[in-house]
């Protein structure tokens, strides 16, 4: 199975100068667990903020998420794949780089997100598929 | 021997059996054909699934008098018999879906989605054909009944999103809201419909051990 099939089309973007409130807020109104920030300027890249960065280091320290900016606590720079790999070296990628989410990238552009669970859904679909070409 | 090899091997039972197949082919047909029609704006194909759905008729029919002749043991009927009509609801939403589409002008991001959503009901289809070659077989199927319920879920997402974004877009009049709404509504039914035969299929699994 490709990548294609199980990425998630649904990007939300987040700047880095906001605060991890804004992040959170955007999170829960939008039932996501990650954000991509936009690069401060055209030399800075794409990053990454996701719950577990907030949960980890923000809230489980008792810091205040409306003092931090998002870029505080931003993952960078971004594994990215294409959306013709398949999801065994996805799986390899993110074993590798201990990382949950990989961004999927086309000619420079962010076409989409994939996370471990869509990695695992892929997988369990592609073993269902097995044997019967569905 | 096992109770399915009992209770499906026979001539008639074999027969429904392929029957049941070739009613989910009607089904993937007609979801594949309506992707095609909403990917490619292409109105022509709409009437291709109408012809689907009454083919799908012909063979829902044939497998219930072929049934009330004698296939299977009385206590199986019940939940063979509700299969097969959730199969032919899902074909009848497909339909409607694909005859609300005829007036219908969708902007970009929303014939995507749909586009999408029409592609994993013909997905699940696919899956839901092969979890019924798995029942005449000896193979379990909870993995297909998983995959269809995570097929479900992706569903259900874009739905949401889409749901959400429709609710800002500006509608001229109650029709063109209502066709877009009632078109929204069948198309995201199938995939609920095609979970729930999944489930009458699990049912009629447990029931042959």
């Amino acid at each position: 199975m490709k990548v294609e099939e199980i990425m998630n089309k649904k990007i939300e973007y987040i700047e880095p100068e906001a605060t991890v409130y804004d992040a959170i807020e955007k999170m829960v109104d939008k039932r996501i667990r990650s954000l991509l920030v936009n690069p401060k300027d055209e030399q800075d890249v794409y990053g990454l903020i996701t719950v577990r960065d907030i949960v980890f280091r923000i809230i489980n320290k008792n810091l205040n998420p409306r003092k931090i900016k998002v870029v505080e606590i931003t993952s960078k720079p971004l594994v990215c794949v294409a959306k013709d790999m398949s999801i065994e070296h996805v799986m390899a990628l993110m074993e590798k780089f201990n990382i949950a989410r990989v961004i999927v990238c086309e000619e420079s552009k962010v076409r989409g997100i994939v996370s471990i669970f869509d990695v695992m859904a892929g997988s369990l679909i592609e073993k269902a598929r097995e044997g019967h070409g569905a | 021997m096992v109770l399915k090899d009992l209770f499906l091997g026979g001539k008639k039972e074999l027969e429904v059996i392929d029957k049941m197949k070739k009613h989910m082919g009607f089904l993937c047909s007609a979801c594949t054909t309506l992707k095609a029609a909403i990917e490619n704006r292409d109105k022509e194909l709409i009437s291709s699934v109408s012809d689907l759905e009454r083919e799908g008729d012909i063979v829902r029919r044939e497998i219930f008098s072929n049934i009330y002749e004698g296939a299977f043991l009385p206590f199986l009927r019940p939940n063979i018999c509700r299969f097969v009509e959730i199969v032919d609801n899902a074909l009848d939403v497909t339909k409607d879906a694909a005859i609300e589409y005829t007036d219908l002008e969708l902007d970009e991001e929303t014939k995507d989605d749909c586009a999408r959503i029409a592609d994993i009901s013909a997905k699940m289809c696919e899956m839901l054909l092969a979890a019924i070659e798995t029942l005449s077989g000896r193979a379990d199927l909870r993995e297909k009944s998983l995959a269809i319920r995570i097929y479900e879920k992706r569903v259900d997402e874009i739905e949401f999103d889409l749901i959400k974004r429709l609710r800002t877009k500006e509608i001229k009049n109650f029709w063109e809201g209502k066709a877009l709404s009632d078109f929204i509504h069948d198309l995201t039914s199938i995939s609920d419909l095609i979970e729930d035969a999944s489930d009458y299929l699990q049912i009629i699994n447990i029931s042959l051990r």
